[in-house]
């Protein structure tokens, strides 16, 4: 599903190159659940905009499904990110001038698929949020954002689930919440993909990437053994 | 922390920003500099007319016999030079001519003036004549007595003569053309009807005073005096003794005494610049006001995004004056950087309109069009308006508590506004369609600001040019009430009256060309006479003709009455009738000559009915059936004969013919109207390019700052749009139908606001300076295209030069973005 070729990363910051990532090779496959773990500047971020096309590596090759996006033009880097894979940021990026419901529509709108009009409806239901689909997003909580951003990230159908610290800017309980929506949807068969630097939350995954200065240190499963998202403490 | 950190840092604030800090320095600077450059016009434009008139001698008083009245000019200078007080007293001979000033280049053939001056000892020295280096020269002792002849300067320049040029006269007479001047009284030139002006119809010529009586076979006579007053005399006084001394000399004369106010020109002039003073200044001022709104906007927007910023120093404890310091030192900065450039674009544009003013009025004196006060005002309103702009937000955003304006995502979590709307009004489409709707509607203040500024622009703009479509559709107006009959007519105008069957008249009539053919098909004597029109304490002047209704080739076309050759009775023009307060069936005064003798004309009222109202809109014309003349003295006498070209001949072989012939004082084709139209349009035309090209660029600068403040504002919106995949083109359409709505919520309030300030700007001017016209109050559907255009087309397709901005945008950095 996920291929990455010597993928490297640097940065030119004036007299000085930064490598956030240093030929990076792996392959995740469909409906694995993927946590990449690392500090702050580890090359975690990077390495999913990479996977996501909203950045271009220095070198090495980005391959999903089989096609090189390293070698797309603009056009088809958005096709790809449109059809291929969804977004849930740490900071929610909900629109603030939709309410929930009309956020995951968008997403339905965007992808223009002939979805049915009440598919935003279920999806939002799914994440528990039926109640609230009439509320702006100031009006709902951080982790009732979060689940409105999920949502929006599945009614798009897309087979591969980006998260960027989506538990950061939430308490432990809606982290949880949010952790066992993105599980279930890993067992459903996406291919999900968390970053985060609380090593904590990387036990409930199949596979644990950890990243330090840009180079991968561990992969494989999680070093404290696998744990139900219950028995996480953090 | 010192000042020094403070500056370093609003300079970064400055140069994260500079296009949009450059865009409302440039709005605040249009603002000013309009306020500026047009705050001084009255001061400077009133100054020179005082110095020109001044410098040329003006007289103090004028009399003006009845029409046909000519006197003794020996005897009127020995009754004149009897009254004490009186410094100088100059008698004149003015006379009605036709002006062929034909060129290798073209044919000119018009209807002219000619002023016989006194030379014989240097003169004129009251109402001098001003002529310039390169114009050739005025009139010496030697002229007295030689057929010379000084052209008005505006109808030289207009069709670009110069001294040595061919001037011909009526009588087929040959003129030595030896300077180019101005005079006073023709400072503008206002043909008899009142109307507008008329360099291109109307030729102005001086002459030694006894050549002219000579050509025109009034030895010794004159039928106008300019007087002046000794220093310290009274000139009320004066003017009475004058009367009474006229009185007595000539007591079967008509005539009045008069004072340079009651002149057009002098009254036009003055009013103008008065007037002109006001919607300039109501221009400025609108352009402040909007200039205003954008600054509120986009100073408040800026502020808003340091808010967090401010936050996070209320939380480390830094005092409110602190923070709010950094905020108005941008504003600071943006007020000293508009001004600067509004006192420059200010001292451009009193440049471009003192040239402009310069170029259609040739006064001998113009003063500096810089006038300081109005820079001053200007410059500290200027330093003002972004300073108070930027003040109310930052008192805001120094109120809140400082764990609200750290919040993350505090501009994008203030909620929906009035998004809520649409709830009870369902939008069709899909999500990206409804978008720019709630984005209206989430930030209703914002919205209203910008609105209200492209209003503002567009308000300008509406007013400005349905200013000229309601001049243009009066004219238009008048010259079909003239056109709709006869639309080929020519007016011969004689020098005097002349009985209907005498020798010149028929031999007008009966004129035929070089292959004996008759030129004229039909042929009308008519009358046409100077007379006040009055009811009650109202009085109007009049330009009066009597025709024969009952076989005419022309009779103007009534909205309430009728015509009647066997009822007396006159019919006015609905403004006058307005003015006087009178209606169809109603009475009113005429003042008129009564003839007493060969050219001795008395003025006399007569009660008379008014049986009709006419179509024209100008107010001074009014018209009798030639069956009221013998009530005037004037039974079957004529001095204006109507004629219609037969047999091939045109308005030029007519002009040409008559030329040779005695009596014709001057020929003027109907259609001429249309020419002098166009003439009164050009300054018009001029001020309006300026006008609209400030306009356009304010509009511009509101609707480009505010999308780029958008842009700017909603780049994690878009940035996740774009994450998603989301086309940029997709995110583009919604900006422009954001805009799109925008700028028609602008442009209509613009329109109506427009129509509202044109009613007040064309009432005021009416109430003074166009007084003589009914006019028209509209808008023509060119006016409503462009002010569409710039308030809709300009400000929805802005967000197009925000393309090259977003394609460039670091996604996963402007993700990451916490404001």
């Amino acid at each position: 599903m996920i291929e990455l070729k010597q993928l490297s990363k640097r940065y030119q910051m004036g007299s000085v190159t930064v490598t956030a990532l240093h030929e990076i090779s792996l392959e995740i496959g469909e409906g694995e659940f993927v946590v990449v773990l690392g500090p702050s500047g580890s090359g975690k971020s990077t390495l999913l905009n990479m996977i996501s096309a909203l950045d271009t590596p220095t070198a090495g090759q980005v391959i999903i499904r089989g096609h090189d996006i390293t070698r797309a033009n603009r056009q088809q880097k958005f096709s790809f990110r449109r059809d291929t894979i969804s977004f849930i940021f740490q900071t929610f990026n909900l629109f603030p001038s939709l309410t929930a419901l009309e956020n995951v529509q968008f997403a339905v709108d965007m992808k223009g698929n002939g979805a049915r009009p009440d598919s935003a409806m279920q999806v939002l239901q799914a994440v528990g949020l039926g109640e609230r689909a009439n509320h702006f997003p100031h009006e709902l909580s951080g982790g009732e954002q979060q689940r409105v951003a999920i949502a929006r990230a599945l009614a798009t159908g897309n087979p591969i689930l980006l998260a960027d610290e989506p538990t950061g800017e939430l308490d432990f309980q809606t982290g949880v919440q949010i952790l066992q929506l993105l599980e279930s949807q890993a067992h459903s068969g996406k291919t999900v993909l968390v970053v985060t630097h609380n090593r904590e939350i990387s036990r409930i995954a199949d596979r644990v990437i950890e990243l330090s200065s840009g180079q991968i240190v561990s992969d494989g499963a999680p070093q404290e053994g696998k744990a139900p998202i219950a028995e996480l403490h953090w | 922390m010192n000042l020094g950190f403070w500056l370093r840092w609003s300079w970064r604030d400055l140069k994260a920003r500079w296009l949009q800090v450059v865009a409302i320095a440039l709005i605040i600077a249009l603002g000013t500099g309009v306020f500026a450059g047009l705050g001084g016009q009255e001061t400077w434009r009133v100054e020179s007319l005082d110095q020109s008139y001044e410098r040329l001698n003006h007289y103090d008083l004028q009399v003006d016999f009845a029409d046909g009245t000519y006197v003794d000019e020996d005897t009127l200078s020995a009754a004149l030079s009897a009254i004490e007080g009186l410094n100088d007293a100059e008698p004149r001979l003015v006379a009605a001519t036709l002006v062929d000033a034909s060129t290798d280049k073209e044919d000119i053939l018009v209807s002219g003036r000619v002023v016989g001056v006194d030379v014989t000892e240097g003169g004129p020295y009251v109402d001098e004549i001003h002529i310039e280096a390169g114009d050739g020269r005025s009139f010496t002792s030697e002229d007295a007595g030689q057929r010379v002849v000084v052209v008005e300067k505006k109808f030289a320049d207009y069709y670009d003569l110069q001294p040595g040029d061919s001037i011909r006269v009526s009588g087929d007479v040959s003129l030595d053309y030896v300077g180019t001047g101005t005079f006073a009284e023709y400072f503008q030139i206002i043909p008899e009807d009142g109307t507008f002006s008329g360099e291109a119809s109307l030729a102005i010529l001086f002459m030694p005073l006894d050549t002219l009586q000579d050509l025109t076979g009034h030895t010794g006579l004159v039928n106008d005096v300019v007087i002046t007053v000794q220093d310290g005399a009274s000139r009320a006084a004066v003017a009475t003794a004058v009367e009474e001394t006229l009185a007595a000399t000539f007591p079967e004369v008509g005539f009045e005494v008069t004072m340079p106010e009651d002149d057009p020109v002098h009254h036009i002039l003055y009013s103008d610049a008065r007037n002109d003073q006001d919607t300039w200044n109501l221009i400025g001022a609108l352009f402040l006001i909007g200039a205003s709104f954008g600054a509120f906007n986009l100073a408040g927007r800026m502020v808003e995004s340091q808010r967090r910023q401010i936050g996070i120093g209320m939380a480390l404890g830094v005092p409110r004056g602190w923070l709010a310091f950094r905020p108005l030192l941008v504003g600071a900065q943006i007020a000293i950087l508009g001004t600067i450039m509004g006192l420059v674009i200010g001292w451009g544009l009193s440049l471009l309109f003192a040239n402009l003013f310069k170029t259609l009025l040739p006064l001998p004196y113009w003063g500096t069009s810089l006038y300081l006060p109005g820079y001053i005002r200007a410059a500290l309103l200027g330093l003002a308006l972004p300073l108070v702009a930027t003040m109310i937000p930052v008192w805001r955003a120094v109120r809140v508590q400082p764990i609200d304006a750290i919040k993350s995502g505090h501009l994008v979590a203030k909620g929906g506004g009035l998004s809520w709307l649409l709830n009870y009004l369902p939008i069709p489409g899909r999500s990206f369609t409804q978008m720019p709707f709630r984005n209206i509607l989430r930030s209703p203040w914002r919205t209203l600001l910008t609105v209200l500024g492209i209003a503002m622009a567009i308000l300008l703009m509406t007013a400005f040019i349905g200013f000229m479509d309601s001049f243009i559709a009066t004219l238009d107006q008048g010259e079909e009430a003239y056109l709709y009959q006869g639309r080929d007519r020519l007016l011969v105008q004689l020098d005097t009256f002349y009985p209907q069957g005498s020798e010149r008249v028929t031999d007008i009539v009966q004129m035929t060309d070089q292959s004996g053919e008759r030129m004229f098909g039909e042929t009308e004597p008519a009358l046409v006479l100077g007379g006040k029109l009055s009811q009650g304490t109202e009085s109007i002047d009049t330009l009066l003709e009597l025709h024969d209704m009952q076989n005419p080739i022309w009779v103007p076309r009534l909205i309430d009455g009728e015509l009647r050759g066997d009822m007396p009775g006159i019919v006015i023009s609905e403004k006058a009738a307005e003015d006087l307060g009178v209606k169809v069936g109603d009475s009113i005064t005429l003042e008129h000559p009564l003839r007493e003798g060969e050219m001795a004309f008395r003025l006399v009222e007569t009660e008379i009915p008014l049986v009709g109202i006419h179509d024209n809109p100008i107010r001074g014309l009014s018209y009798m059936d030639m069956a009221g003349a013998a009530a005037m003295g004037l039974g079957d006498m004529t001095n204006m004969v109507v004629v219609t070209p037969d047999n091939g001949s045109d308005a030029t072989s007519i002009k040409r013919a008559l030329l040779v012939q005695p009596g014709v004082a001057s020929v003027q084709a109907i259609g001429e109207f249309a020419d002098a139209l166009e003439e009164a349009l050009e300054i018009f035309v001029a001020i309006l390019a300026i006008i609209q090209g400030i306009v356009l660029l304010m509009a511009f600068l509101i609707a480009f700052n505010s999308t780029s403040i958008n842009v700017d504002e909603r780049s994690r919106e878009f940035a996740t749009m774009f994450a998603f995949g989301l086309p940029l083109r997709t995110v583009t359409r919604m900006q422009v139908v954001e805009n799109l709505l925008i700028g028609i919520l602008g442009t209509a309030l613009g329109v109506v606001l427009g129509w509202l300030a044109l009613n007040y700007l064309l009432v005021q001017r009416v109430e003074d300076q166009l007084e003589d016209f009914k006019f028209i109050i509209t808008l023509s559907p060119d006016t409503l295209a462009i002010s569409v255009a710039l308030g809709v087309l300009v400000v929805a397709l802005t967000p197009l030069l925000s393309i090259r901005k977003m394609s460039r945008m670091d996604i996963p950095s402007t993700l990451r973005v916490m404001e």
